[in-house]
C-alpha cells in the first residue's frame, strides 16, 4: 500500500506541487486526473523519485521513499510507464523490454517474465526483432508497458497512456492495467486527461488541479460530481 | 594500378585512426552531448605513454597498449567525475566548451614541460621490416597497427551491441528519461563513457606511436579530424563515424594521389562541404 502525505515538489525555485495526500490499497486501480499541466506528471516524478520532494513523505509497504533516488525507488517495486513511452528508438523491441530488468531479481526472472509480456501482447512476439521506433503509436506504448511489467511491479505508474493513441488502443492498454490489478494484485495508479476513459477502469480517483488535490472519491462519486462534469467532462 | 591499390591501403590504415577518434567522441557526444575537445590530446598522451614505457621499461610498443587502456582509462574517468559531471549540471554549453578546451591546453603544456618541444621516435627490431602482400607493400607496423585497429573496432561494436554496460550506454544516448525509468545510473556511465572514449583514442595514440612522431601538439589534426568525422558521420552515430572516418582517410590519400598533395586538404573540404549541403537538402525534401 502507497500512502502519500503531504508532498510539496517542483522544479528549481518553482513549486508545482502543494501539500499532495493519497493512498492507493493493495490491488486497487486509483486514476489522478487533471488538465494538462496540473502538476500529474510532477507528482509521478515525486513518487518515482525523478525529482526530490521538499517535503511530505511517500511510505510504501511500511518502508519510507520520501528523498530516495529513482533506482531506490525501484527496487522497492514501483515501476512506471512515464509519460511519452520514452522508449529507446533504435533499439530492438526485445532489448527495449530487456532494459526493463533491472536487478538481480528481475533479470533472473526475465524469461519468464517476457512470456508474460508476450501473452499480453502478442504483437510485441512478432516485433521483438525490430527497432521500436519504426511501430506505430500503440504498439510502442505496448513496449512501453511491456518494459515496466518486466520489472516485476508491486505498484505500477501509467503516465497517460492514451496520449495520441487511438480510442480503441487506449481502451486495450487501461483494460491490461485493469487486469493487472484484479488478477494479479498489483496496485496501479492511472494519470489520465481523458478522465471519462480513466473512471470506466478505475476504482477511486483524485483530481488534481493547479498542483493541489481539489477532489477524491470512487469512480462513481467522480462522475457524478457536478464540477467534474463541468470542468473535465462536458457536460 | 599498384599505386592506386597501395594508396588505398595506406587511406584504410589512417582512415581507421579517424574511425577511431570519431567514434570515441560520438560515444561521448552520444551520452553526455558534449564535444570533447580535448580528444586529441587523449591521443597525444597515449602516444608519450607508449613512448615511456617503451623508453624507459623497454616495454615493445602494441604489448603496452593493455597499460595505455588502463591509465587512459583511469585518466578520463577522474577528469569525468572530478571536472566534467559537475559542469553537466550547469547545463552551459560555453562552460563545457572552456572546460575540454582548457585541458587539452593544459595536456599540450604539461607535455611541453615535461618532454620539451623535440619530436619522438620509437624504434623496435621490427621496425624497418616490411611485408608483401601481392602488389601492395606495407611496413610490418603499420600492418600491425591495421589488424589492431580492426580488432579493437570489432571489439567496440561488440561491446556496444551485446554487453550489459553497451546496452546501457546505448541507453541512456538514446533516451535519458527512459534511462532513468529503468534505473540506470546516469553518473557510472558517464564515467564509463568518458573513460572508454580516452582510452580508445589512448589506443589509436599506442598503434600509431611506430611510424609516426609524437610531440606534444601532435593531437591538435587529430582532434580536427575526429571533429569532421563527427560532423559528416552523424553526432552521435558510431557507425556512421565509422564510415566517416574511413572514408576520410581514402580520400585524403586517394586526392593527394590524383591531384596532388598541395590539393588535398582542398578537395577533402569541399567534397565535406558537397556532402553536407546535399545531404541537408535531402532532408529538407524529404520533410
Amino acid at each position: 500500500m502507497l500512502e502519500v502525505k503531504g508532498i510539496c515538489s517542483g522544479y528549481g525555485h518553482v513549486q508545482i506541487i502543494w501539500d499532495a495526500s493519497f493512498v492507493v490499497n493493495d490491488g486497487e486501480v486509483v486514476a489522478i486526473l487533471g488538465s494538462n499541466g496540473a502538476g500529474k506528471t510532477t507528482l509521478v516524478r515525486t513518487i518515482t523519485g525523478m525529482i526530490r520532494p521538499w517535503s511530505g513523505s511517500v511510505v510504501f509497504n511500511g518502508d519510507e521513499l520520501a528523498g530516495k533516488n529513482s533506482r531506490n525507488i525501484l527496487d522497492h517495486g514501483i515501476v512506471q510507464v512515464p509519460e511519452g513511452r520514452q522508449l529507446f528508438t533504435e533499439m530492438s523491441v526485445y532489448e527495449n523490454l530487456e532494459m526493463g530488468a533491472y536487478s538481480k531479481e528481475t533479470k533472473a526472472k526475465l524469461g519468464e517474465s517476457l512470456e508474460f509480456v508476450y501473452k499480453w501482447f502478442p504483437k510485441l512476439r512478432e516485433r521483438k526483432n525490430q527497432a521500436a521506433g519504426t511501430l506505430s503509436g500503440g504498439e510502442q506504448q505496448m513496449v512501453a508497458v511491456g518494459r515496466a511489467l518486466i520489472g516485476l511491479p508491486r505498484l505500477l505508474i501509467l503516465d497517460e497512456p492514451s496520449l495520441g493513441l487511438a480510442p480503441n488502443i487506449v481502451d486495450d492498454i487501461l483494460s491490461v492495467a485493469h487486469s493487472m490489478a484484479k488478477e494479479q494484485g498489483i496496485s496501479v495508479i492511472l494519470v489520465e486527461q481523458d478522465i471519462t476513459k480513466a473512471l470506466r477502469v478505475a476504482d477511486r480517483g483524485y483530481v488534481v488541479e493547479n498542483g493541489k488535490i481539489t477532489l477524491e472519491g470512487t469512480s462513481e462519486e467522480l462522475e457524478s460530481n457536478e464540477h467534474v462534469k463541468k470542468a473535465y467532462l462536458g457536460i | 594500378m599498384e599505386i592506386f591499390l597501395q594508396a588505398c591501403v595506406n587511406g584504410l590504415l589512417i582512415g581507421g585512426f579517424y574511425s577511431l577518434m570519431g567514434m570515441g567522441q560520438n560515444i561521448i557526444f552520444g551520452v553526455m552531448k558534449i564535444i570533447n575537445f580535448c580528444h586529441g590530446e587523449m591521443l597525444m598522451i597515449g602516444m608519450y605513454l607508449t613512448f615511456v614505457f617503451n623508453t624507459y621499461l623497454g616495454l615493445d610498443p602494441y604489448l603496452s597498449i593493455p597499460l595505455v587502456v588502463i591509465v587512459m582509462f583511469a585518466l578520463g574517468a577522474l577528469i569525468q567525475h572530478t571536472l566534467i559531471t559537475p559542469s553537466l549540471g550547469t547545463k552551459s554549453f560555453t562552460n563545457l566548451l572552456f572546460l575540454t578546451v582548457g585541458l587539452g591546453m593544459l595536456f599540450q603544456n604539461l607535455a611541453l614541460v615535461i618532454f620539451s618541444p623535440n619530436y619522438r621516435t620509437i624504434t623496435t627490431s621490427y621496425s624497418t621490416k616490411t611485408l608483401s602482400l601481392g602488389p601492395v607493400t606495407m611496413s610490418l607496423p603499420k600492418m600491425i597497427s591495421f589488424i589492431g585497429l580492426i580488432i579493437v573496432t570489432v571489439a567496440l561494436f561488440w561491446f556496444l551491441r551485446y554487453t550489459p554496460t553497451g546496452k546501457k550506454i546505448r541507453a541512456v544516448s538514446q533516451n535519458p528519461i527512459g534511462a532513468e525509468v529503468v534505473g540506470i545510473n546516469a553518473k557510472r556511465i558517464y564515467i564509463i563513457t568518458y573513460g572508454l572514449g580516452c582510452a580508445l583514442a589512448g589506443i589509436a595514440g599506442a598503434l600509431l606511436t611506430l611510424f609516426y612522431m609524437v610531440y606534444p601538439m601532435v593531437g591538435a589534426s587529430f582532434s580536427f579530424k575526429a571533429l569532421i568525422v563527427v560532423v559528416v558521420g552523424g553526432f552521435g552515430s558510431i557507425q556512421g563515424a565509422f564510415f566517416a572516418g574511413i572514408f576520410l582517410g581514402l580520400l585524403e590519400t586517394l586526392s593527394s594521389l590524383i591531384v596532388g598533395p598541395t590539393y588535398r586538404d582542398l578537395t577533402v573540404f569541399v567534397t565535406f562541404i558537397v556532402i553536407l549541403v546535399v545531404r541537408q537538402m535531402i532532408k529538407l525534401r524529404r520533410r
